[in-house]
Parts: C-alpha cells; structure tokens; sequence
C-alpha cells in the first residue's frame, strides 16, 4: 500500500514540475539582470519590464489583440446562439451539417486554413484580403467550436421548449423570447463561450502571420519578434501572455463550476 | 374530390413550415460556405488543375523527397509525442483519480485545463529559458557534470519533441479521466478474487476495455501536434524541416514555387490530419457507449 502511494506522489510531483518550472523560470527570467552564467540569477531589477513597456509598439499591440478577440467573439456571440437554439428547438435533422461546420477548425491545420482564404479572396472581388477583417473571419472559424459547444450544452442542460412555450403563450415574439428568456438562462455556457474564444485568439498567431503579417501587429506577432532581438524583454511580454491565458482559464473552470452545480440540478429533476 | 382537396391543403401548409425553418439556419451556413468550404473547394480544384485541364502533377511532383521528408518528420514529431503524451497523460491521470485528496485531484485537473491551451510563442520562449544553451536546467545538469549540449539542442526536433508534451500531456489527462472513472472497483476484484495478479488484471482486463479511449487520445493528439505551426516557428525557425512550417514558407514567398504545388501539399496534409480526427470521433464515441 504505501509502495503504491509512494508511486503515485512520484508521479504527480514530477508532473507538477514539468508543467510549472518553465512558468516560474520565466518569470525570474525576467525580473533577472543576468542568468545564463550562473545557478542562481545574479541579481534582479526590473528594467526588462520597464524597457518592454515603453515601446509605444507595445500597448499598440495590445490593443490590437483585445480589438482581434473582442470582434471574433462578438461576431460569433450573435452568429451561434441564435443558429444553436433554433437548430436544437426546429431543425434537429440539421444538427450534423451545423457540427461539421462548427468543428471544421479541428480537421484542418491553421496554415491550411491561412493558405485557403488567401486563394480564394484573392480571386473573389472582395478587398479583404491583408485587411484585419479576414484575420478575424479566419479567427472565427478557428475558435467556433469553442463558442458552439458550451451554449449547446447549457441548452441542453435547461428545458428550453417549456421556456420557449410559457415565454410566447405570454406573447412574446422569436426575438424577445431568445434574448430575455433564453440567453439569461443559458447565462454560463455563453461566458465560458466568450472566455474559451478570446484566450484563443489572443494567443493566435499562425493565422495572423500568414493572413495580415506586419500590416496588423498583435501581441503574439510582437512577442516572437523579441524573441529573435532581446529574449530577456521578451520573456517579459511571455510572462504577460502566460498571465492572461491563467486569468481567462481560471474564470472558465469559475463559471463552469457553477453552472456545472445548477446543470445537475436540472438533470436531477 | 373535396376530401382530396382538403387533404392537398393539409400538405400545401405542413410543406413549407418542414423547409422554411431551415431558413433560420442560413446565416450559419453561409457563414462556412464562404469561409470554409469555398475556400477549400478553391485549394482542391487548383490542386488538380493546369491550364484549366484536369491533372495529377503537382501531387506527383508532392512526392519528391524533399517533401517526404517534411511529412516524414512531420509524422514522427507527431507520433512521439501522442505516445509520449499517452503513456504519461494516462499515468498521470491514473495518479490523480487515485488519490484520495479531493483538493489535489480538482487543482491538477484545473492545472491540465489551463496549460493543456498553452502553445505557440511563450510556451517556445519558456523552453528556451530552461533548456536553451544557457538555460538554467542546462547550467544544473552541466553542475552535475552533465552536458546536454552540442548533442541535444532545444532548437531541433528532439527540443519540439519536450516542448509539444507541454500541452500534449494536460490534453490527454483531460481525455482519459472519464474512462478511467469508467474502470470499475468490482472488475479488479473480481479479477483479483479469481487469482490475477495486479499485473494481469492491467494487461488481461484494464487495458483492453481502455484500448478504444487510449487509442482515440493518440488519433486527437497527433492530429494536434500535425497542425501546430507557431511552437515550432518560432523555437526553431526554418531549422526544422516540418510540412506545416513548409507551407508556411511557401504562402510567404520566402520560397518561389508553382502555388499549385502549395494546394497539394496542403490537402495532403488536411488528408492526414483530419482522417485522425474523425478516427478519434468515432473511436471516443465508441468508447464512450461502452461506458454507458
């Protein structure tokens, strides 16, 4: 018995390293003056931060990334629920057409996906092509899963037929019945929705390169041109990035516990 | 007569209703028309074709070494780490469904939730923190008296190998839980009661009832390390000789060749990886009506 959890606290100890050890170092990189001739830094300061943080580039950036994520997400905030509730209330026989769409980005790799939008708006008569609304097009295809799956399971987890009888007996229309009755209760699943695609995007990179390069700077695309000129600012802008894809990812697992608490009070019912 | 008629009225008003609701599905479907499969259909059909005839030249000319290297390597980078990732995702998950702290359990899967969608830029300059040539790990080991370096750098394949577990590892702990859960109590006893030692009841009951969701975990993973460009690209620049950082370098003009030829080395590598992925859908759909 207490091989077994001696094993076992091996295993998980030596997990707990290889996932956080790259986070920690990092971090005491970038706080460092120097460290790569001793164990130990050899001392800390924090210019890095403050020489990474006085480019004008850098809060340029930034905003581009925020301006990327917040359009794709709204974008696909009003795309999705509207098309998931009337597929699971009227079109079931549709639901697989809409999941092979809705899954796409799994089966194709980003610069496959970059490659086929760049020849075919270079053809159609469409002036999108190097223009931020096709990296967030490209975005939106990439992070649709992400948005589909958590509204359809908050959907499912709620009797939205008795919902959606009670609100129109009331005399409620299509539109108010979605957006009072239906988007209030399905409430978490379109948060995590949200939280799930902009952690996505914010972290894109492969689409932005190939789609808008240099003419859209984004975070990432900022990132990994410091790391080929200053790794030690660059470590700090990794820092950042690591800070907010923990942020967004700790909300998630936030707001799906506590709709994952009132989804089993449905189901129990 | 009038029974026909009033019959035909029946039809005449259920008709519409069964096709107009499918009107309400539009916006989404043109929305993947445009952006998915018109998209593809272009890349396909130039893929086959020249000067307005159909042909299979450029997927012969996809065959040249020089590409079969890059998926070459492109499969074997994907094949070890989906094995890797497995072998240890499993284990690990093993040890967390084991243990008897409630605590642990939820902050190692939230952890796995977290990193297992890290990637790309950080995710390469972190590795190059700890393992680079003055890395802190290599300036541990060089302590210790050993020398990673000039056999192993962090810049070639075995490097993307280490870095690609980072987020392959989470993502399988994340799958295997729920057949693990499915593992029940009564069958190790069972198995136990009727003289099977604890390695028998792994190799002859566990393992065969996991075989399908281990096997979907491995299809999901190297269709997720077959696609990743960004690690890659910027851990090694053009060092590594991937198919995806080919077609990247191709789309870039970095390299002068018949675009064509860029379409059939992209559907062939949209062959390779989205086979695995509906193999996973199949293969975990499967998995998941035994477990029900």
């Amino acid at each position: 018995m207490n091989t077994r959890a001696l094993w076992r606290h091996i295993v998980i100890v030596l997990f707990l390293l290889f996932m956080i050890v790259p986070l920690i170092a990092t971090l005491i990189f970038s706080v460092s003056i120097r460290w790569d001739r001793t164990l130990w830094p050899e001392g800390f300061s924090l210019d890095w931060w403050k020489a990474v943080t006085s480019h004008s580039a850098f809060f340029l950036t930034l905003k581009n990334s925020f301006i990327a994520s917040f359009a794709t997400m709204f974008c696909l905030l009003v795309l999705v629920t509207p098309t998931t509730y009337w597929m699971q209330l009227r079109v079931p026989k549709g639901k697989f057409i809409v999941e092979l769409i809705a899954s796409f980005s799994f089966g194709v790799p980003g610069v496959v996906l970059a490659l086929s939008l760049i020849r075919f708006y270079s053809k159609v008569p469409l002036p999108i092509v190097n223009h931020p609304t096709i990296l967030v097009a490209a975005c939106m295809v990439l992070s649709l899963p992400f948005m589909y799956r958590p509204i359809l399971n908050a959907l499912e987890a709620i009797d939205f037929r008795v919902l959606t009888e009670a609100a129109q007996s009331l005399g409620a229309n299509g539109w108010i019945t979605l957006t009072r009755v239906i988007v209030p209760n399905i409430m978490p699943g379109i948060i995590s929705g949200c939280l799930l695609v902009f952690s996505t995007v914010f972290a894109e990179y492969t689409l932005t390169n190939l789609l808008v390069g240099t003419r859209f700077k984004t975070f990432p695309i900022y990132l990994v041109e410091f790391t080929r000129q200053d790794g030690r600012q660059a470590s700090a802008l990794a820092v950042i990035s690591f800070l907010v894809a923990w942020v967004t990812s700790l909300l998630i697992i936030w707001v799906t516990s506590k709709g994952g608490r009132e989804t089993t009070h449905v189901i129990g019912r | 007569m009038v029974i026909n008629a009033s019959s035909n009225h029946r039809t005449k008003k259920s008709a519409p209703s069964s096709w107009v609701v499918w009107l309400g599905l539009v916006p989404f479907f043109i929305f993947g028309l445009s952006f998915e499969l018109l998209p593809l259909l272009t890349v396909i059909r130039s893929s086959l074709t020249s000067k307005g005839l159909f042909t299979l030249e450029f997927y012969r000319q996809a065959m040249d070494p020089l590409f079969l290297r890059s998926f070459g390597n492109s499969i074997k980078l994907s094949a070890t780490t989906a094995s890797l990732g497995v072998v240890f995702g499993t284990l690990v998950a093993y040890a967390i469904i084991t243990t008897n702290n409630k605590f642990l359990q939820n902050a190692l899967t939230a952890l796995s939730d977290v990193t297992t969608n890290f990637g790309g830029a950080p995710l390469a300059f972190a590795f190059i923190v700890i393992l680079g040539s003055t890395g802190v790990i290599t300036l541990i080991l060089k302590e210790i008296g050993i020398n990673l370096y000039p056999n192993f750098r962090i810049y070639s394949i075995s490097g993307l190998t280490i870095a690609y577990l980072y987020f392959q590892l989470p993502l399988m702990i994340l799958l295997i839980i729920p057949s693990l859960h499915g593992l029940k109590r009564e069958w190790r006893e069972a198995a136990l009661n009727l003289g099977a030692s604890g390695f028998q009841y792994w190799v002859r009951v566990a393992l065969p009832i996991l075989f399908p969701s281990l096997m979907s975990g491995f299809l999901l993973l190297f269709a997720n390390s077959f696609g990743a460009y960004a690690t890659a690209w910027t851990l090694t620049g053009s060092d590594v000789d991937l198919i995806t950082i080919r077609i990247a370098a191709l789309i870039r003009g970095e390299v002068q060749l018949a675009p064509e030829l860029a379409d059939a080395l992209s559907i062939m590598s949209l062959l390779i990886m989205s086979a695995c992925v509906v193999g996973y859908m199949w293969l975990s759909n499967r998995a998941r009506r035994t477990r029900a």
